[in-house]
């Protein structure tokens, strides 16, 4: 019995994150502005690791990037590497904020999407030798970046109602 | 405190773990890429699913606006092909009598041993860096890895890694592609390569332009057959512009490929009927 709130997070989770994978390598294309498409798992990943706890940031942040490299990557563990420490990385700050604000997701989802986004283009230029920093960030991860903190408000409210689902019924489980 | 470091070893433990696979899944037909199935397997016939849906709902929308446009097209298509087979008669002439010189010289085609396996476009990728997909036929298929991938119009790209029912292809406009080529005008080698700045438009450049080439806009790319991943003489597309960047020594041009990128839905995977065994052969294209 003592079990099933956490359970329910994970298994609503799971379902999340399978949806929005193929969310993200279907229709997501149609709804792309200059090009430029949101990628959704990474605003789970911050709203997940915004709202819980170091681990569960660092394993949502894990599972999702995983994922991702199962479906489009290349190699397999590069997005999962980078997810995870996203996950660690917010849920690690996420006691000094007030997380259920939407703004401070809004906020979060911009500048975490700004550093991951170059990360991801760092770890996959560096050793090409052709490292440009103006144009990626004025054509692909500054719109992208915008265009995340938009959605941001759609999934960061759908985990928040998750989280109040959970600790209610924590709080149910705990009375008997 | 203990407690923290503890944390910090496990931390440190993950890293390095997720590192050595990573180095190890970057090895070509490396095994561990298979575990890939576990979300490619479940997730393709939800894939396939949401994309007939579009599919179906894109006909349906179009369906009406359609039926004045079509019954003109029509007229204008009979015409066409009336005079379409009058050229076709002209052409089977030709190939009767090039299938003859051809014996006669020897010369192996390149096309005569491929199959043609017709996919379907299931998912794109999932960030904004890379510009490839994943198509509907996989390792049960008979794919292989660096296949060529081709429509009708030419050249899309290659395999670069497949599961048991899907396959993923990294197209000619994708940074890491390059292909070997040739201006089928002048016969010159050149390389036609992805860029990020041009892959949104749909663009690729060309390299290796010697200051004596001649090259002009509207000039065709084929494939040069050079490396043994793509076949000889499949269309890349159109010189769009020639571009230089100090001086005649240095120039590079925008191709326009003869593909629609925007637009692509199925494709063809180029298998050679023979020679399965060979696709670990690695060619120079594959840098």
């Amino acid at each position: 019995m003592r079990a099933k709130p956490v359970r329910v997070k994970i298994i609503s989770y799971a379902a999340l994150i399978f949806i929005i994978a193929l969310i993200q390598s279907t229709v997501l294309e149609s709804i792309s502005i200059f090009n430029i498409k949101p990628n959704l798992l990474l605003i789970f990943i911050i709203s997940v690791a915004l709202l819980g706890s170091n681990i569960e940031g660092a394993v949502t942040g894990f599972l999702c990037g995983l994922t991702q490299d199962m479906l489009s990557g290349r190699v397999i563990g590069f997005y999962a590497l980078l997810g995870l420490y996203l996950g660690l990385g917010i849920a690690l700050i996420n006691k000094r904020l007030y997380k259920e604000n939407v703004l401070v997701a809004i906020f979060t989802t911009f500048v975490s999407s700004i550093i991951y986004e170059f990360a991801v283009y760092f770890f996959v230029n560096v050793f090409k030798g052709s490292l440009e920093l103006i144009f990626p960030f004025r054509y692909i991860i500054l719109p992208e970046a915008v265009y995340n903190s938009a959605v941001s408000i759609v999934i960061f409210l759908i985990v928040l109602k998750i989280n109040h689902w959970s600790e209610e019924l924590e709080r149910l489980s705990r009375r008997y | 405190m203990r407690f923290v470091k503890n944390k910090h070893f496990i931390l440190l433990t993950v890293t390095v773990a997720i590192l050595i696979i990573i180095g190890l899944s970057a090895r070509k037909n490396s095994k561990i890429n298979t575990v890939s199935n576990v979300v490619t397997v479940a997730l393709s016939p939800f894939q396939e699913f949401i994309n007939y849906l579009g599919d179906r709902v894109e006909g349906a929308a179009k369906y009406f606006q359609d039926i004045e446009a079509l019954s003109q097209e029509n007229e204008a298509l009979k015409v066409r092909i009336s005079e379409l087979e009058k050229e076709v008669k002209e052409l089977s002439d030709y190939r009767e009598k090039n299938k003859e010189l051809k014996e006669a010289l020897n010369i192996k085609d390149q096309f005569s041993d491929v199959e043609f396996l017709g996919a379907n476009i299931i998912a794109k990728d999932m960030g904004n860096w890379f510009h490839t997909f994943t198509i509907d036929r996989g390792i049960a298929d008979g794919v292989t890895v660096d296949s060529a991938v081709i429509t009708k119009d030419g050249l899309v790209g290659r395999v670069i890694s497949t599961d048991l029912f899907t396959s993923k292809v990294i197209t000619i406009i994708d940074e890491d592609s390059t292909v070997s080529a040739r201006v089928s005008k002048t016969r010159d080698l050149v390389f036609v390569k992805g860029d990020l700045q041009l892959k949104n438009q749909g663009l690729c450049r060309l390299d290796n332009i010697f200051p004596d080439m001649d090259i002009a806009v509207g000039d065709t790319i084929e494939t040069s057959g050079l490396g043994g991943i793509y076949p000889k003489g499949i269309i890349i597309g159109k010189v769009k512009e020639v571009r230089r960047k100090t001086n005649d020594l240095n120039r590079y041009a925008i191709i326009e490929p003869a593909v629609d990128f925007k637009r692509l839905e199925e494709v063809f995977v180029l298998e050679s009927k023979n020679n399965k065994d060979n696709y670990e052969k690695v060619g120079e294209d594959n840098k």
